[in-house]
């Protein structure tokens, strides 16, 4: 029996579909980080210098997106290295 | 008799290595589902960008444009079109119907339109880090360790979005949306994907009980988390 988590085997080998993973790997990883970086420049200048508390949810939600990403991007980048190795 | 020992040995070494390479095919393909996830919180910028009429529609367009060309390639996919091999880490059942990416875009895109933020947020949230949370620790330890640590995952996204709240309001919302977000992870179903589910159900249920309290002249909503720019 199939188990319900397998992965489509490929017909025409993984090289063809790696390149485009490894295309979308600066994407998927860049993107969170600034995301956090904007969050975290927003607090900076409209909560932070301004010592206005209102903002301070933009500080936990980009230290959640940073640190949510980092989290799965490290094992992820190791994944992608250990295979090119290959 | 010694060289069909080698050539016995060099037979096993090569399945071996055959193995260990489908090994780590699995393994990238499930990290890069888990990073898909996780990539998708960026999304959550579309509350920063400025609330202006131009810039609404922009954001609106760009939105329903993803979500549309998503579509798209799944039609195409689905039809026979586009070869299924074509996409990589696509799970066996997603052959014949939408794949899991397609339920999350929409979902995400009902909740950033219709949804209020302090209601879309942890609920989007949700999707983008405990679903991967929660499918790393079920591999690894379990059904019920995952279930009730990705339980407490989700109770920490409520109480964040929701911090400003009174302590009355922010208990019941944070353990309701929690267990709703684990009861759409956790059910599954053939069509609709756990990905559409854990949004939609406790973003449901709490606009639900948002509308309630404000037919009965209480706002529960606190202030929202992210003011434009």
């Amino acid at each position: 029996m199939r188990k319900e988590t397998e992965y489509l085997k490929k017909e025409k080998g993984n090289a063809k579909l790696r390149r485009a993973e490894l295309w979308l790997a600066p994407l998927l990883i860049l993107a969170p980080i600034l995301v956090s970086a904007f969050l975290i420049n927003d607090w900076f200048v409209r909560s932070f210098s301004t010592g206005i508390s209102r903002y301070d949810g933009e500080l936990l939600l980009a230290v959640i997106i940073l640190a949510g990403n980092i989290l799965f991007d490290i094992p992820f980048i190791k994944s992608l290295k250990t295979s090119s190795r290959k | 008799m010694k060289k069909l020992k080698t050539a016995k040995q060099k037979i096993i070494n090569q399945q071996l290595e055959i193995k260990n390479k489908i090994g780590s095919i699995e393994i990238e393909v499930g990290w890069f589902r888990r990073v898909f996830h996780t990539f998708a919180a960026s999304f959550l910028i579309y509350y920063l960008l400025p609330d202006e009429s131009l810039i609404n529609m922009l954001k609106i367009y760009f939105v329903v444009g993803i979500v549309f060309f998503i579509f798209i390639l799944e039609y195409l996919r689905i039809k026979g079109s586009l070869n299924s091999s074509n996409f990589f880490g696509l799970r066996i059942y997603e052959e014949k119907r939408p794949a899991s990416y397609v339920y999350f875009g929409v979902a995400t895109l009902v909740l950033l339109l219709f949804f209020p933020q302090q209601i879309a947020i942890p609920c989007i949230l949700c999707a983008c880090f405990s679903d991967p949370i929660i499918g790393e620790i079920r591999h690894h330890y379990g059904k019920k360790e995952a279930y009730i640590i990705g339980f407490f995952v989700c109770i920490f996204f409520f109480l964040i979005t929701w911090y400003t709240a009174e302590i009355w309001i922010i208990l019941p919302v944070s353990l309701i949306g929690a267990s709703a977000a684990v009861i759409g992870e956790a059910k599954k179903f053939w069509l609709i994907d756990d990905d559409f589910m854990i949004q939609m159900l406790p973003a449901i249920i709490i606009l639900l009980l948002w509308l309630g309290f404000l037919f009965g002249g209480i706002n529960i909503l606190p202030a929202e988390l992210i003011l434009p720019i």
